[in-house]
């Protein structure tokens, strides 16, 4: 009970508020105004030119502020000085040499100024910046400066007559809101003058190519599993406003190698549990974007090939049989173990290619072909410090027969099924077999079904038409027996998965099957026919597309929606990951 | 509504935990409490931006008229109570975008809720409890200055609500001792300024009360 009643008060606690603790924005007018000070930059200016004053306000000798944009003007002389520009309300203009007296009035408070004008007139007009070199896109602002007859100088900016000579390279404002205010246009010169009195300074503007103003780095996969990849994106913004892709050009760089590398191009590389930032550098302008890696760190790895089962750590093979061989990697996060497939993340070697050889053509597929009768040649798949080594046995024992499995197969049309091919060899005192399907020559003798003769599908077969077909294999000058494939052709009904919903574990391997559903209320599994897809790469992934169709992988908490296709029927799985 | 829901849930859970009831008053009663309060910096918004005023602690009152739920009875084991306090909490100060202003004037509010407190009971003389109220306030702004310069007032009746939790300690049969914290805030009232124009201030308020219940 008195944990109930705990539990309701800091509930309680949680929904009470706490007072607020903002910055006020507003200022201070119930405190009375007593007095304001008129400032100006020049207490004398000459003819024709133009000052701005500014008002400051004391209320009650509790604070100042400046209330310039409050108060309502006055000049005592008119002829001498007079405020003009109604959008410049508090800039007075000295119009003929004499004294005035300025009034400034806010809430019925006043104060005067008094501005004497002089007779001096314009020796030389100085722009600034001098030769500037801008880049292109960019606006900056110039000032104009006036030397007069009694050595004085004063800001002309406001009262100088602005101009460009060239304006489809650069233009210059002559507004009275931004006066000499500069905006390049195109690479190339142009003269930015200011003219006063007659008198006219100028310089050389030089417009260069856009300058780099910021990098945005993007991934399609902020997290990643370890020992997988992640390509990142960089766009640059310029000054002209435009922003091509400069992946090429940038460097790139990641916060923590150990975590994850990243190589010219974009591409990096995850290492090991954690988080790091990915840098893209060009010019002294950087972008970031952070990368996560999840699925534990590797601790181990195993090796297997096809069909082939190691003993004691040998591996017996026939000499050029060609072995598809995987690496898992088992990884671990400190709590919890991991396992997948990382034939394609880790690095093959043998110990004497004139004995092995190791292709890994990408994804994750790798080929052994054992070269010479040996009992001394080593396969080896390392990543970073973990490795894992496999004995090869290698023998050329005397090819016998070769027989195809299944003998029989029926398939719809648009479907496929897996043959093999077994070869019985013979070294004179005993035999022994060994999968030789990569190895072997394939065909179908009708254009019912057809057979993949490279890679990973061979020995597939696809039911093309309704018909028949023998499929034979031929490998070493020995021909198979045929397997008989029958093809029918049923309309296709539905597609089902075997789940509508599914909770994936970050960095485990998950597989989904999909099954055809005929109008003749037969069904087929179809899950290598089928295309799997998944839409966010951050929560889950495809496991490999071409050897692990419809394996899933957990990468980080979230949901993603893994699409199957097949037939022109689709079915989605939700798939959260916790 | 965010408030609504969370009055909601805080008024059911201790309601639904409540276990059997031990010997106790049920029925009628009334009862009194004094207590002191904190009202929090509380933020005022103008068309001209926002600024904060911040209050003196204070003292307050409570009457209340109630019912304790008898046990066994399918609400869970509690009471629910009318209650009307009065808060009266004067300015300190005042800051705006120049800074902190001495500040002058009561934030006065005349609230009537509607209660419902849990009691969580066991073999103990003391029973803790917990529960929400939801109501009307009237809150005054009462003379508010800057600096002894006028500032606003105004009146406004918002709705209002509270959280409460405390202890009940049993004296006799039908009189218990009450110490209890409450929460209490409101929609934002909205006073006139010194020069017409509309401020809106929230109202946040922390107190702890003592007070006797008599039942009848």
């Amino acid at each position: 009970m008195i944990k109930q009643f705990w539990s309701c008060f800091i509930i309680m606690l949680a929904l009470s508020g706490c007072g607020w603790d903002g910055t006020p924005t507003r200022n201070n007018d119930f405190i009375p105004l007593t007095s304001i000070e008129i400032t100006a930059v020049y207490q004398t200016i000459a003819a024709k030119t133009s000052t701005k004053l500014t008002v400051t306000g004391n209320f009650s000798g509790l604070f100042t502020r400046d209330i310039t944009d409050q108060a309502t003007w006055a000049s005592n002389d008119t002829t001498v000085a007079k405020f003009v520009n109604a959008s410049v309300p508090s800039r007075v203009s000295g119009l003929i040499p004499g004294n005035a007296v300025l009034t400034a009035t806010v809430g019925g408070v006043s104060s005067t100024f008094n501005l004497t004008v002089s007779n001096a007139t314009i020796t030389t007009v100085t722009v600034t910046p001098a030769a500037p070199s801008i880049s292109k896109g960019l606006s900056t602002q110039f000032s104009a400066s006036g030397t007069f007859s009694d050595l004085s100088i004063q800001d002309l900016t406001f009262d100088a007559t602005w101009a460009s000579t060239d304006p489809s390279k650069a233009t210059v404002s002559d507004a009275v809101a931004s006066k000499g205010l500069v905006q390049t246009i195109a690479e190339g010169t142009s003269t930015i003058s200011a003219t006063f009195d007659n008198v006219i300074g100028s310089t050389l503007l030089t417009v260069t190519a856009p300058a780099l103003q910021s990098i945005a780095v993007s991934t399609t996969n902020s997290s990643v599993l370890s020992l997988s990849g992640a390509t990142f994106k960089a766009i640059g913004s310029y000054s002209d406003g435009t922003t091509p892709d400069i992946t090429a050009l940038v460097t790139w760089s990641s916060s923590s190698t150990g975590v994850a590398t990243i190589a010219a191009g974009g591409t990096a590389k995850a290492l090991s549990q954690g988080t790091t930032t990915i840098t893209a550098s060009l010019g002294g302008i950087n972008g970031t974007s952070s990368l996560k890696v999840t699925g534990g760190n590797l601790t181990g790895i195993t090796l297997s090939a096809a069909n082939i089962t190691p003993v004691n750590g040998n591996m017996n093979l026939v000499k050029d049989i060609v072995v598809h061989m995987t690496a898992t990697g088992t990884f671990s996060n400190g709590s919890t173990t991991y396992t997948r497939d990382i034939t394609g993340a880790v690095v093959w070697s043998t110990n004497d290619t004139a004995l092995a050889t190791v292709v890994a053509p990408g994804g994750n597929l790798a080929w052994l072909t054992p070269l010479a009768v040996t009992s001394a040649a080593k396969v080896t798949a390392t990543s970073g410090s973990v490795s894992e080594t496999i004995n090869l046995i290698v023998t050329a024992p005397t090819l016998q027969s070769v027989a195809i499995s299944p003998t029989s197969i029926n398939l719809v049309v648009g479907t496929s099924a897996p043959l093999t091919v077994k070869g019985t060899f013979s070294n004179g005192t005993s035999t022994t077999t060994q999968d030789v399907t990569f190895n072997s020559t394939w065909s179908s003798n009708t254009a019912a079904a057809s057979v993949g003769n490279t890679g990973l599908a061979k020995g597939v077969v696809s039911g093309d038409s309704a018909g028949s077909a023998a499929i034979i294999a031929a490998y070493g000058g020995k021909t198979s027996t045929a397997a008989t494939v029958t093809v029918v052709t049923r309309t296709l009904e539905s597609l089902a998965l075997n789940a509508i919903t599914f909770s994936a574990t970050v960095g485990n391997q998950v597989a989904f099957t999909a099954t055809a559903n005929y109008s003749d209320k037969t069904s087929q599994i179809v899950t290598e026919d089928t295309v799997w897809e998944i839409d966010k790469p951050s929560v889950a992934i495809l496991a490999d597309s071409v050897n692990q169709p419809g394996q899933v992988v957990g990468v980080d908490s979230g949901s993603a929606t893994l699409k199957a296709s097949f037939g022109g029927k689709i079915q989605t799985v939700t798939i959260t990951v916790p | 509504m965010k408030r609504i829901c969370r009055i909601t849930i805080a008024l059911c859970l201790p309601l639904l935990l409540c276990g059997p009831a031990m010997a106790q008053h049920s029925g009628p009663y009334v009862g009194a409490y004094i207590g002191g309060n904190m009202l929090m910096t509380a933020e005022g918004k103008d068309d001209q931006g926002s600024f904060s005023l911040e209050f003196n602690p204070a003292l307050q009152g409570s009457a209340v008229l109630g019912w304790d739920l008898e046990p066994g009875n399918p609400m869970g084991e509690g009471r629910i109570e009318l209650e009307y306090t009065r808060r009266s909490n004067q300015v300190d100060q005042m800051k705006f975008a120049q800074g902190y202003f001495q500040g002058s004037g009561n934030l006065v509010v005349d609230s009537l809720l509607l209660n419902g407190f849990g009691v969580f009971r066991d073999n103990r003389p003391w029973s803790p409890y917990a529960g929400v109220g939801i109501g009307v306030a009237r809150i005054e702004a009462s003379d508010l200055k800057v600096s002894g310069n006028p500032m606003g007032s105004g009146s406004a009746i918002v709705f209002a609500y509270q959280l409460g939790a405390g202890v009940d300690l049993s004296l006799t049969d039908s009189i218990s001792l009450d110490l209890g914290y409450r929460f209490f805030s409101s929609t934002n009232p909205s006073f006139t300024e010194a020069d017409g124009r509309k401020f809106d201030i929230d109202y946040m308020n922390h107190s702890a009360m003592l007070g006797l219940r008599v039942g009848f």
